[in-house]
């Protein structure tokens, strides 16, 4: 995949902009039929501090980092998990004997076990959707507008100026554990 | 959860666990490609445009089909109703459309009423059978025995049934149980209701108050994606609400407030910006009417009265009022939705209106915006002669000369039926609604369906309703069926087209075919025109083609600006008898309703009871869509009920545990404990529509709380609206 080489698909959550719709939750079911009671995103809810006059709750959306060193991809004795040059981590369904060794490596909790196939499961950023030309479905259908997504390596790219804009701003960036080295693609952004 | 599914994926879910190797031979996915990403051969793809009925904003949506089955919908890009967003109750309309929960075929009752025993039947065979029912009656009793109670985008084929057969009778429920004090207290003030689509506009917003209006949960697209924007661009958001809700995450300033004050802290608000001259002197001076008599009706409601009757400190009080007059114009006091609480809710929205008089923002960018309509000469679907005899429920009537008899008391009009009071009222049709969930009493609508001698209901699943009818009619689904054009209002006027993606996948017509079924059986001979005849007209008439409507499924048609004040300098006129925005209404005292309103103090409940509140969660629609697997995946099943620490303490109730809800030794099925500081300790919070009673619902059968089991039943002495927010509960461990 040549036009691929030069990308790094990447995706940040607008965290100002979640109110916890669950609307990505549904439309990635949606789009790649999971089982009923899976989900390939998720979003946490968490009040802080619990009591006192200066509430505060906070929705952060978590899904599969696509680390660039990725548990997962080490784990798997049949590389079924795959590191793509284009940045998606993927599961090769062909190869996957389903031992769920992936599943409790990912230090985000990301995958689940699809007893409907069963393989492990988790997203894709929504492959191959992204190359014709469309959004990843839960970026597509997110009312907020708090997910976008996009070729980090591209600086016209939606999520280059999301990034961009926010270091301009001095807003707060941030990714998840990353004491663990895994270096993961999935930024969070609040103002 | 979800075990009732025996599908072609269950069967692949047992192949799978024998093993990786097994399951490869079954599945699409393991053999198409390297890929867990390669879905499905991309054969035959169609597309079909439609409106989204999982709630009732209209998102206009598109709906991809491949290979004959509807897989994915999203949004419409140029839909100014959600510009190409769906939220998660829109996302999951594929599951309902294949649910195998839904209703068939058509059906008999065939056993006592609520045995749940029905036998199939034809379509001729159920029309004949109400035909034959329904001219008994009409015989017995006369026409206006009959009653409709619909909602949704159907609701007017049985309405125009009921009317054929001869009764005034028709209600659509969002009047008196959701937003009919609201519009007619907005009414009062500016001449015109609120309207269908809230037109605050928070996009461009430097302020905006919401008072119990939880925007991000008891969510419509595209007021939501407003209300983000605003948030996105650094609103000062003030949220009032007596619980600490997903849109209070979103706002600077919380408050809450004390269940049932909400009138105090306005009138405080009202009395402290007059007093300190913060209000928008232009407008008030020149475009409102009664300013100084109501100077002097709030002179009492001082800051300090404000705060002890809200338990909010006065620095926040003080705090919103400022934050509001300084942002004025651009600012606003959202009128809310469902205005159904205390039954005193249109003198309320009075307050409401009068506070936002004083921010003159009428007609400007973040404050009020002017609903761009699209009026155009529309076909009729059928004509009939309006019937002649008086409703039965009084909208209209003396006692409420204010009530539209277009949408009619749902609430009055069931307490009728169960009473026999008026006159005999003995037959009864449930369109898209559900009677015995969004009314104050369930108890007084049991005893009104048990004196009805006919009850047809017309549905897509076995509701509570549709459980206790005689007869069930099975409605396609709006992915399955052609509805009429529908012409819709927001900052654009645009039409909205509705087509099936697939056909029927039941034995299930559209709710106008239905009718046309049944009026044909009962003899009359009113011609219904087939909905896509009425279709090409409607494009004629606009100018349009059905081709367009098919690849866009919008058409924008009026793009007036909506900030006529603001962009052309158009001087503010308003429908009132005065011409003026009225904080003295000319009408209320025609009518010797109070002309300005006043603080009325709501009952607390007594020591040991909460002030049951009640709402929606993000991802569910009235009681319409609780046993959806997608959507009750979202909350694990649960139904929780939220109630505070120290309340929770003394009851020995902890978080997570089972409790149920108990009023005058009705107890409710079991929900699950929240226990949380950020409820106010005299109130808990139930999410409305569970505790079904249906067999139908397989999922959610007996889970969770009827909130009707609970609520008040009152009635608002000017618009005639319900008041729900008066139910008083206890809390057990169940």
């Amino acid at each position: 995949m040549n036009a691929t080489k030069t990308k790094k698909f990447a995706m940040a959550y607008i965290v100002d902009r979640c109110v916890d719709c669950k609307a990505c939750m549904v439309a990635c079911k949606a789009e790649w039929q999971i089982p009923d009671n899976d989900f390939r995103t998720h979003i946490d809810t968490g009040i802080a501090p619990a009591a006192t006059d200066r509430l505060s709750m906070h929705f952060l959306p978590h899904q599969c980092n696509h680390c660039d060193d990725a548990p997962c991809v080490t784990v798997c004795p049949t590389k079924a998990s795959h590191k793509r040059e284009d940045g998606v981590v993927d599961i090769d369904n062909r190869k996957c004997v389903g031992c769920r060794y992936c599943i409790p490596s990912c230090p985000y909790n990301a995958r689940f076990f699809n007893n409907e196939l069963g393989v492990a499961d988790k997203c894709t950023f929504c492959l191959p959707r992204i190359y014709d030309g469309l959004m990843p479905a839960c970026v597509t259908t997110c009312p907020g507008k708090a997910r976008v997504f996009g070729d980090i390596n591209d600086p016209e790219s939606e999520i280059s100026k999301a990034l961009k804009d926010a270091a301009d701003n001095r807003y707060r960036v941030w990714t998840l554990r990353k004491d663990l080295g895994t270096e993961p693609n999935i930024y969070y952004i609040q103002k | 959860m979800t075990k009732c599914r025996i599908s072609r994926r269950r069967f692949i879910q047992g192949t799978a666990s024998v093993g990786a190797a097994l399951a490869s031979m079954s599945s699409f996915r393991l053999l198409t490609g390297g890929s867990s990403a390669v879905a499905e051969p991309q054969q035959g793809v169609t597309f079909a445009q439609n409106w989204c009925e999982m709630c009732f904003w209209k998102c206009g949506l598109t709906a991809k089909v491949v290979n004959g089955k509807v897989r994915k919908l999203e949004g419409q890009p140029d839909c100014p109703s959600n510009y190409g967003k769906l939220c998660a109750k829109g996302n999951a309309g594929v599951f309902q459309l294949y649910d195998p929960d839904r209703l068939k075929t058509p059906l008999i009752r065939d056993g006592e009423r609520g045995s749940g025993k029905f036998r199939k039947a034809t379509w001729e065979e159920a029309a004949a059978y109400v035909a034959q029912k329904v001219n008994e009656l009409k015989e017995k009793y006369g026409p206006e025995t009959f009653s409709i109670f619909a909602h949704g985008s159907g609701e007017h084929s049985f309405v125009e049934l009921v009317e054929i057969i001869g009764s005034p009778n028709y209600c659509i429920p969002s009047y008196a149980q959701c937003t009919g004090s609201r519009d007619i207290g907005w009414a009062l003030s500016y001449g015109k209701p609120v309207g269908g689509k809230e037109p605050v506009d928070s996009q461009n917003s430097k302020c905006m108050m919401l008072l119990g209006r939880n925007i991000v949960e008891a969510l419509h697209v595209g007021e939501m994606q407003d209300f983000v924007e605003g948030v996105a661009k650094g609103a000062h958001v003030i949220y009032v609400d007596p619980r600490f809700t997903k849109t209070a995450a979103k706002a600077n300033q919380y408050m809450m407030i004390k269940p049932g004050t909400d009138s105090a802290l306005l009138l405080g608000m009202i009395n402290y910006i007059i007093e300190k001259e913060i209000y928008n002197k232009e407008f008030v001076e020149n475009y409102t009417y009664g300013f100084d008599q109501f100077k002097e009706h709030v002179a009492g409601y001082t800051v300090e009265w404000a705060s002890k009757e809200t338990e909010i400190p006065q620095e926040e009080i003080i705090k919103a009022a400022e934050k509001l007059c300084e942002a004025a114009p651009h600012c606003y006091i959202h009128p809310g939705r469902r205005l159904t609480r205390y039954g005193n809710d249109t003198q309320f929205t009075r307050i409401v209106a009068c506070l936002n008089m004083l921010m003159g923002n009428w007609e400007v960018r973040g404050g009020i915006y002017r609903t761009i309509g699209f009026k155009y000469d529309a076909p009729h679907m059928v004509h009939f002669d309006k019937p002649y005899a008086d409703r039965a429920d009084g909208a209209g009537s003396e006692e409420f000369p204010l009530g539209p008899k277009n949408l009619g008391f749902a609430n009055k009009l069931m307490e009728h039926i169960a009473n026999q009071d008026v006159y005999p009222l003995k037959g009864m049709f449930v369109y898209g609604c559900n009677p015995l969930h969004h009314h104050g009493s369930t108890e007084m609508v049991k005893k009104a369906l048990e004196n009805t001698e006919l009850l047809v209901t017309c549905e897509i699943y076995m509701t509570d309703t549709a459980w206790l009818s005689d007869v069930i009619f099975p409605e396609s689904t709006y992915l399955e069926r052609y509805d009429p054009v529908i012409s819709t209002g927001r900052r654009k006027g645009y039409i909205q087209f509705r087509e099936p993606a697939v056909s029927p996948v039941f034995d299930t017509k559209g709710g106008w075919e239905i009718a046309k079924i049944l009026s044909g059986a009962m003899g009359h001979e009113n011609e219904f025109l087939d909905v896509q005849e009425y279709n090409r007209q409607a494009f004629e008439t606009l100018g349009i083609t059905e081709e367009y409507m098919k690849k866009h499924g919008v058409w924008v048609a009026n793009e007036n600006t909506p900030y006529p004040v603001e962009d052309e300098g158009e001087e503010p006129s308003f429908r009132t008898p005065s011409g003026k925005a009225e904080f003295y209404s000319n009408i209320c005292e025609h009518f010797s309703y109070p002309p300005m309103p006043s603080y009325e103090e709501n009952p607390v409940p007594p020591e040991g009871e909460f002030r049951l509140l009640f709402g929606r969660l993000s991802f569910h629609t009235h009681a319409r869509t609780q046993n959806n697997a997608w959507l009750l995946a979202l909350h694990k099943s649960e139904v929780p009920l939220w109630i505070h620490t120290e309340k929770a303490k003394a009851l020995g109730i902890k978080d997570g545990m089972s409790v149920r809800l108990v009023k005058e030794g009705f107890k409710s099925n079991p929900c699950t404990a929240r226990v949380v500081d950020y409820i106010h300790p005299q109130a808990v919070f139930l999410p409305y529509g569970f505790g079904h009673e249906t067999k139908g619902l397989t999922r959610i059968t007996g889970k969770g709380a009827r909130t009707s089991d609970f609520t008040s039943n009152l009635t608002d002495p000017i618009s005639g609206a319900a008041g729900f927010h008066n139910g008083f509960v206890k809390v057990e461990i169940a």
